[in-house]
């Protein structure tokens, strides 16, 4: 979806700045937020596609008011409603109303550390053929499709050169909508700064994206 | 230099979670259309010629900058060279330190 989230050259937003000596977390329900949301992640229930996508299908204006703890809370409490496990009312109130459900897998403190360091592998085994190769020119397609996608707006339409097969990765834009796996030929694809954003931009940048194969058209 | 424009993709399991500016709108906006003037934001200014690449992490692949080793230091150890490694210089957004910090 062309969400305030894609956000690659977007202007108007004022300089980057850094907060000296930064905590990793500012605030003690911000740590609460990001165990609970991968406490809820490996019960199977959704993969991190569908939360993307959950996270990112919001009003623009409401997206861009909300810290990022708060976009993941908003989200995990939408996800949890929409597969009943738990209710407004209980939200509300804060505490549960109706017995827990079972989850299908538990995260304890040694998992914890173990998927944090694994992290969400996405490579997939396929025989399929991969269409591009490395140096082949490709134009990213004009896409504008209303559920998850990973192609940002920004590279739509250009034309880029294959620098790399990254692998066979799980399709998100298939996964998000529960359409399954799909994988997919995954490439890094470079652009040159003046093909993005025109001839007047300094030659000198250029920008790498990783996209899959349904993304991209031979020139 | 490294961004995430959709969401705030960064190598956790290495630099750990990533910083606020990382995750912010002024960051993911500007990195691939002005990261010359990113560069400035954090008192870095490159020269004209310097080419500058931006990986924008579209997929679950996670980057890495691997900092330019400083003048002088041929002899030096692994471990001292880590020293001079910053989290920032891996993002590529800053400098490593400079030799005469550790020293």
């Amino acid at each position: 979806m062309n969400g305030a989230h894609d956000m690659g050259g977007m202007q108007g937003f004022g300089p980057v700045v850094a907060e000296p000596n930064e905590p990793v977390f500012h605030a003690e329900w911000e740590k609460r937020v990001f165990a609970l949301t991968f406490a809820m992640s490996i019960s199977a229930r959704w993969n991190t596609d569908l939360m993307r996508f959950v996270r990112e299908n919001r009003h623009p204006a409401e997206y861009l008011s909300m810290s990022y703890y708060q976009i993941w809370f908003t989200a995990l409490e939408a996800m949890m409603k929409e597969r009943a496990l738990v209710t407004e009312d209980e939200i509300v109130a804060g505490h549960a109303f109706e017995e827990g459900k079972l989850a299908l897998r538990i995260l304890t403190p040694d998992g914890a550390l173990k998927m944090l360091s694994r992290g969400g592998p996405t490579e997939r085994d396929g025989s399929k053929k991969a269409r591009f190769s490395p140096g082949d020119r490709v134009r990213a397609r004009n896409i504008n499709p209303l559920t998850h996608t990973r192609l940002p707006r920004y590279v739509r339409g250009h034309v880029g050169t294959i620098a790399r097969i990254t692998g066979y990765h799980v399709y998100p834009d298939s996964n998000a909508t529960g359409a399954g796996e799909n994988p997919q030929w995954l490439y890094s694809v470079h652009f040159a700064g003046p093909e993005l954003w025109g001839q007047e931009t300094d030659p000198s940048i250029s920008v790498y994206v990783d996209a899959w194969e349904p993304y991209l058209e031979p020139t | 230099m490294v961004v995430c424009t959709l969401c705030s993709c960064y190598p956790w399991p290495v630099l750990g979670l990533p910083p606020v500016w990382y995750k912010s709108a002024p960051y993911r906006s500007r990195a691939v259309t002005d990261p010359r003037g990113v560069l400035k934001d954090f008192g870095l200014t490159l020269p004209a010629d310097t080419e500058i690449c931006v990986w924008d992490s579209t997929a679950e692949t996670r980057y890495l900058v691997v900092p330019i080793r400083p003048a002088g230091t041929d002899d030096w150890s692994e471990e001292t060279l880590a020293e001079l490694v910053t989290r920032d210089s891996m993002i590529g957004v800053g400098p490593p330190r400079s030799p005469q910090d550790v020293r």
